[in-house]
């Protein structure tokens, strides 16, 4: 909370910003900008999701120094999927792990409690207590959460524990911004505003200390085009997605997607597996997939998934 | 143009030849008095030296009539010149014949569209392609490629669109044929990759620094065609309150970039986000920045749905008529949707 104004007023503050630019047309400031050879880049460091099925899907993992946003809606898997990418962090590099400890950021700290429950219950990598690793704040509001990132920073500089932070998880991002802003132009504007601040310091993180970020988002419903006619402007954005029957879309539309490198939907469908004998009740089976909506690195594809006690698993479809 | 035909006295002329100046254009620099002291002459004389050359610049089109202004050129010397030039193809047959085979050098090209619809991608192909090299129909060029903080820019994506454009190369030109073996060694995916300049920017001030450095930078590598910038977006949408501030820097950095393309003859392609804009009682998607921003750019393209298809549309440009494309985003990179449909569906994930 003690640097809370100084590094609010450091971003805010609007009369640095066009004296810098004046500057930096007429001389440039910073030592000459030397290009990076692109073989020291590869192979791209990523965090393996814990299952070789859905990292496949991902061709290895989420890639550190991005932003992946996990959408879906309740009870798709969102959460449990986090949690084993928590778990998965603490591995180290060379079973497709961080060797990292990760912080967490829920939007309350309430339901927080029964997540680390679920976590403590899951199998643990390595006899790791993958509760002792785990930094959790709660973020009230995007400021909080801003306040929040900003102090961050010296817990990656310099992690308590044993291992440095390197994967960073925003539970539920729109119910961090979703109570904050009126549905009027300007409340939306300076949303947007906060999403690019939000997402610049993600990414300026992940990219500075090597970190994976992963972000949750819920799921709107969509007017499908033939019901909003040529208004509906959401299928531009890209083919609909379905989940429980429902077209839906991430949630915090446009401007937020362009923050994200990676987006992964979850989407669950009940089907009716087999009919019930002399007329029992069926046996309803919850399909669920993962599907890839965009990637950096891999097209778009798709794979199922189950939930099991002991975590996420792919389906492998013989075809 | 060579001194020895500049129009003045022999005496003058034996002088300069003295001084190793053989060339016009190392001449134009100079000021009349350093010129006077190089050639230990009158001031005077200097500058009627250096009043003979623009006048002398003209003359070199002899063969045209039109030179009356220095430096001018006839339309048909421009139509000629154009017409020789190679464009860099993106990969997609149909999105290549739309934009009169390919990206322009000498322009500048703004891709806008939504997230996912493949801009990136769109930009690593064309870093990849730039440098296909002369034998197989490319520029044989290099590409510098300025990444922001939004950018999804990955050296192992780059790897793998390397890769694809090598192995479609060698499926056009057998391997056994004679232009193969001559740039065989020219064709490792590993040498695509070091022919592409990879500048990181973490804010809009870095951003004009590294345009402004641009210019050195290209001046020591001539064989750069191609400038990617992913993202002119990012930095200018978050960091600005004052929009006429704003319009101002962005002002300057497109003049910048269209003289650099001019001098150096390459293209430019910027990769923008859009956003929605609301028009006629309903909002519509277009490129980010604002009325003013897209006067800046000579060409633009938007990238959009067509429900499961992605679609390349011609907003803007000078010489060709709005159109557009279905493209495919491959493991190989970015593909027409007929040519290699095969391949592209059985690509591993």
């Amino acid at each position: 909370m003690l640097f809370t104004a100084a590094s609010s007023a450091s971003i805010r503050d609007p009369d640095s910003i066009p004296q810098s630019s004046r500057d930096s047309f007429a001389k440039p400031q910073h030592p000459l900008p030397i290009p990076i050879p692109l073989q020291l880049l590869l192979p791209h460091p990523k965090l393996s999701l814990g299952c070789p099925i859905l990292s496949r899907l991902l061709a290895g993992g989420l890639p550190v120094g991005t932003i992946t946003e996990i959408s879906g809606e309740s009870a798709s898997g969102k959460s449990q999927l986090c949690l084993q990418l928590i778990l998965s962090s603490l591995l180290p590099p060379y079973l497709g792990g961080l060797g990292a400890s990760s912080l967490l950021i829920l939007p309350s700290l309430l339901p927080s409690s029964s997540l680390l429950r679920r976590l403590s219950l899951l199998p643990s990598p390595l006899h790791i207590s993958p509760l002792d690793h785990i930094f959790v704040a709660s973020a009230q509001s995007p400021e909080h959460l801003m306040m929040l990132l900003y102090q961050a920073d010296r817990l990656f500089e310099k992690s308590p524990g044993k291992m440095p932070v390197r994967l960073v998880v925003v539970d539920s991002i729109a119910a961090i911004f979703r109570s904050e802003f009126e549905n009027n132009l300007g409340d939306l504007k300076s949303r947007t505003g906060m999403f690019f601040r939000v997402a610049a310091k993600l990414k300026d993180q992940a990219r500075k200390f090597g970190a994976v970020v992963v972000v949750t988002n819920q799921v709107v419903d969509v007017m499908g085009p033939e019901v909003a006619g040529d208004g509906g402007n959401n299928h531009h954005i890209g083919p609909v997605l379905w989940s429980s029957g429902r077209m839906v879309a991430p949630a915090m539309g446009l401007s937020w997607a362009n923050c994200i490198n990676t987006r992964i939907f979850l989407s669950r469908s009940d089907e009716v597996a087999a009919m019930g004998v002399n007329g029992g009740e069926a046996i309803v089976r919850t399909k669920r997939t993962m599907e890839v909506v965009f990637a950096p690195h891999v097209p778009r594809s798709s794979c199922e998934f189950v939930i099991r006690k002991d975590g996420v698993f792919g389906l492998e479809l013989e075809r | 143009m060579e001194i020895s035909n500049l129009p003045i006295s022999p005496s003058l002329r034996s002088k300069l030849l003295a001084k190793g100046y053989t060339n016009l254009s190392s001449l134009s620099p100079l000021s009349p008095s350093i010129l006077a002291q190089e050639l230990s002459i009158q001031c005077e004389e200097a500058i009627e030296i250096l009043r003979a050359i623009p006048h002398a610049t003209t003359s070199k089109n002899a063969y045209t009539p039109h030179g009356i202004i220095p430096g001018a050129v006839t339309a048909w010397d421009m139509l000629s010149e154009e017409q020789m030039q190679r464009h860099i193809s993106t990969g997609c047959n149909d999105l290549d014949t739309i934009l009169g085979g390919g990206i322009h050098c000498k322009e500048v090209t703004e891709v806008g569209g939504v997230p996912g619809i493949g801009k990136t991608q769109l930009g690593i192909q064309l870093a990849v392609n730039v440098q296909i090299p002369v034998e197989y129909g490319g520029l044989g060029g290099k590409a510098v490629y300025i990444v922001d903080t939004e950018g999804s820019f990955m050296a192992e994506r780059a790897y793998q669109i390397a890769e694809g454009c090598i192995s479609d190369i060698l499926d056009i030109f057998p391997s056994n044929s004679r232009e193969f073996l001559s740039c065989k060694e020219r064709l490792r995916a590993n040498n695509f990759l070091d022919g592409i300049f990879y500048f990181r920017i973490c804010s809009y001030t870095e951003q004009i620094a590294v345009i402004n450095y641009l210019e050195n930078f290209l001046t020591q590598n001539k064989d750069v065609k191609l400038v990617i910038i992913d993202s002119v977006t990012f930095h200018f949408r978050q960091d600005f309150d004052d929009l006429a501030q704003r319009t101002r820097v962005l002002g300057g950095l497109s003049l910048r970039l269209m003289k650099l393309s001019k001098t150096f003859n390459l293209a430019v392609v910027l990769l923008n986000q859009v956003t929605t804009k609301f028009t006629d009682g309903s909002f519509q998607l277009t490129l980010a920045l604002g009325d003013s921003w897209s006067h800046s750019c000579t060409n633009r393209i938007i990238l959009h749905w067509n429900g499961n298809e992605r679609c390349a549309y011609i907003e803007k440009s000078p010489s060709l008529p709005s159109a557009s494309a279905p493209y495919l985003v491959t493991g190989k990179g970015i593909r027409g949707i007929n040519s290699n449909f095969k391949r592209a569906r059985t690509m591993p994930s």
